[in-house]
């Protein structure tokens, strides 16, 4: 019985620093100074220093990370917001009305599933009649496709859990259906509209082939944007440097799911198997 | 004025049938306009209707036909080794995960990291200079393999999407392993029956269905990868790692073919659709 559970916990460490090993290297290149990233490439640092981080965080000519950073936020809080709201009241009436269940919901749910680069052509050719490329709204717009069969799949299973007698009874007060679904539906909904937003979020974050093709300069997100540290203009890469780009680039999503990783894990499961 | 309940259906709809008209439907006849027409950046506006011609361009395109071959490829390698993988520690770490939860959080770390970064990071991890592994295989073994060479380059990418994505199945398997009733194991183990045996007779059957939904969607999700090859190495020495997504980009924005690029976009359309359609056929039935 001992031996076993100390081989689970070695399993478990093994498996945590395989998977994790990419970021993990990553974070300690991001602290070593560039002699040292010639000099000792392996994970042992010698000399940690916040040269790196400085460099990203200080605003130059050749780098503003926060216009990456705030083009991000905008498009990924553009992208997890907008869902909920288009998706709130229908699904009010699919969960409890049984609306759309047969051709809508598996239409939408399946959409998910898609390949998202058969909607980056046409998306990139309708931006630039309607004049949306390199946009945050535009970007934003995009995420909020990407994020609506999961948002939609959310609040229906988050209607539907709520007691229907509580309906009921306010029904029996003479409430009407606007009053019924803000007062009583919307606020018991707040916890599935959390979830959905942080999950979202995240998504909207990490995206990265809308970002490629549909933004070029004022509206490039962080991960296009990190990736542009890559491309060797003259002297090569610069490895500490694009090292903590990269961190600073997964600290956002990756705090806000760590913080919510029950969330972010409950979601994920019911998306999977309801799906 | 009462609304009728189908009135106020509709005004609840309606919201997010507009949204999705513009959206999509806008971009769904720009497809089938595309599809047809010869057209280029330069002449976008004025796309020239040329009947079946693009659909004849792909399908004749042996790329096209290498891309397919390389994302089905990937795909069903990534899923088994990802389902394997994340069985084996779901069932073996159960019992030290009811007592730390947290442990949960450490392995699920991989998939809340944007996969178009976990690219770029193994740019770096792998880089023959600055990269901590080719050290250590110098270090320990005197010789290191090029990983991004053409001869290694699929099992590196395998690797890397295995690593990120086997915490998503490990979940799946983690969620229905728990939700096996207790009773049916403890009226197992009064008969006598040994761990090995129970797993297999008992609770793998019990999460047979969960091992269908993680393989059909890291399936699916591996056929139509981009993020994480195209940061990491593009289209692969000599296009050898050209997945679906990637011959339709690089046909879209590098070559400036658009109706061929749309063309090839319906026809994966379709094919991912029909894959949909019978992988969840498949389940029903299994369920």
């Amino acid at each position: 019985m001992k031996l076993h559970q100390i081989l689970r916990w070695i399993v478990f460490v093994i498996a945590a620093l395989v998977m994790n090993f990419p970021v993990l290297a990553t974070f300690i290149t991001a602290l070593k100074s560039p002699a040292e990233i010639s000099r000792n490439p392996s994970l042992a640092i010698q000399s940690p220093t916040l040269e790196n981080f400085m460099t990203v965080l200080t605003v130059s000519d050749r780098l503003n990370v926060y216009h990456y950073l705030w083009n991000s936020l905008s498009a990924a809080l553009i992208g997890s917001i907008l869902p909920i709201i288009v998706a709130f009241p229908i699904a009010w009436a699919m969960a409890r009305r049984g609306y759309g269940r047969n051709i809508l919901f598996p239409l939408i749910v399946n959409l998910r599933a898609l390949p998202l680069v058969i909607f980056a052509v046409p998306l990139y050719l309708m931006f630039s009649v309607v004049n949306l490329l390199d946009t945050q709204i535009g970007l934003g717009l995009v995420l909020a496709i990407v994020n609506l069969p999961l948002a939609l799949m959310l609040l229906v299973n988050a209607v539907s859990e709520i007691p229907i007698e509580l309906e009921e009874a306010a029904r029996m007060d003479g409430a009407r259906l606007p009053r019924l679904i803000g007062r009583i539906v919307l606020p018991l909904c707040r916890p599935a509209f959390i979830t959905t937003f942080v999950f979202g979020f995240i998504t909207a974050w990490n995206e990265f082939l809308f970002g490629l093709i549909l933004t070029t300069q004022n509206a490039v997100p962080m991960t296009v944007g990190a990736s542009f540290f890559f491309a060797t203009s003259g002297g090569g890469v610069q490895w500490g440097v694009a090292a903590a780009v990269m961190i600073v680039a997964a600290l956002p999503p990756l705090l806000l799911g760590l913080i919510m990783y029950r969330k972010i894990t409950g979601s994920m499961v019911s998306g999977a198997v309801k799906g | 004025m009462r609304l009728l309940p189908k009135q106020e259906n509709a005004i609840l709809a309606s919201p997010m049938v507009l949204f999705l008209l513009v959206l999509l439907g806008f971009p769904v006849v720009l497809s089938i306009i595309y599809g047809f027409s010869e057209a280029s950046f330069e002449s976008l506006m004025s796309p020239k209707f040329i009947g079946l011609e693009n659909f004849r361009l792909v399908l004749q395109d042996s790329s096209f036909w290498d891309a397919g071959w390389f994302s089905l490829r990937f795909g069903v390698i990534t899923a088994l080794l990802e389902c394997v993988l994340g069985l084996f520690l779901a069932v073996y770490l159960a019992p030290l995960i009811r007592k730390h939860g947290w442990m949960v959080a450490v392995l699920i770390i991989p998939m809340i990291v944007a996969p178009a970064m976990i690219g770029l990071m193994y740019r770096l991890v792998l880089h023959e200079f600055a990269g901590p592994i080719p050290y250590y295989f110098y270090e320990w073994f005197g010789w290191s393999p090029s990983f991004l060479s053409t001869g290694m380059v699929f099992q590196t990418i395998v690797v890397a999407e295995t690593l990120q994505w086997t915490p998503f199945a490990f979940l799946l398997f983690l969620t229905a392993y728990q939700a096996i009733p207790n009773d049916i194991r403890e009226a197992a183990s009064v008969d006598g029956t040994r761990p090995w045996r129970m797993f297999w007779k008992i609770e793998f059957p019990q999460m047979l269905p969960t091992l269908f939904v993680a393989g059909f969607i890291r399936f699916i999700d591996g056929f139509r990868v981009f993020d994480n090859i195209y940061t990491l190495v593009g289209a692969g020495p000599g296009g050898s790692t050209t997945s679906m997504s990637i011959y339709i980009y690089e046909t879209f924005l590098r070559r400036g073919e658009i109706g061929k690029a749309m063309a090839a976009a319906i026809l994966l359309f379709i094919v991912a659709f029909a894959i949909l359609a019978m992988g969840q056929r498949l389940m029903r039935r299994a369920q």
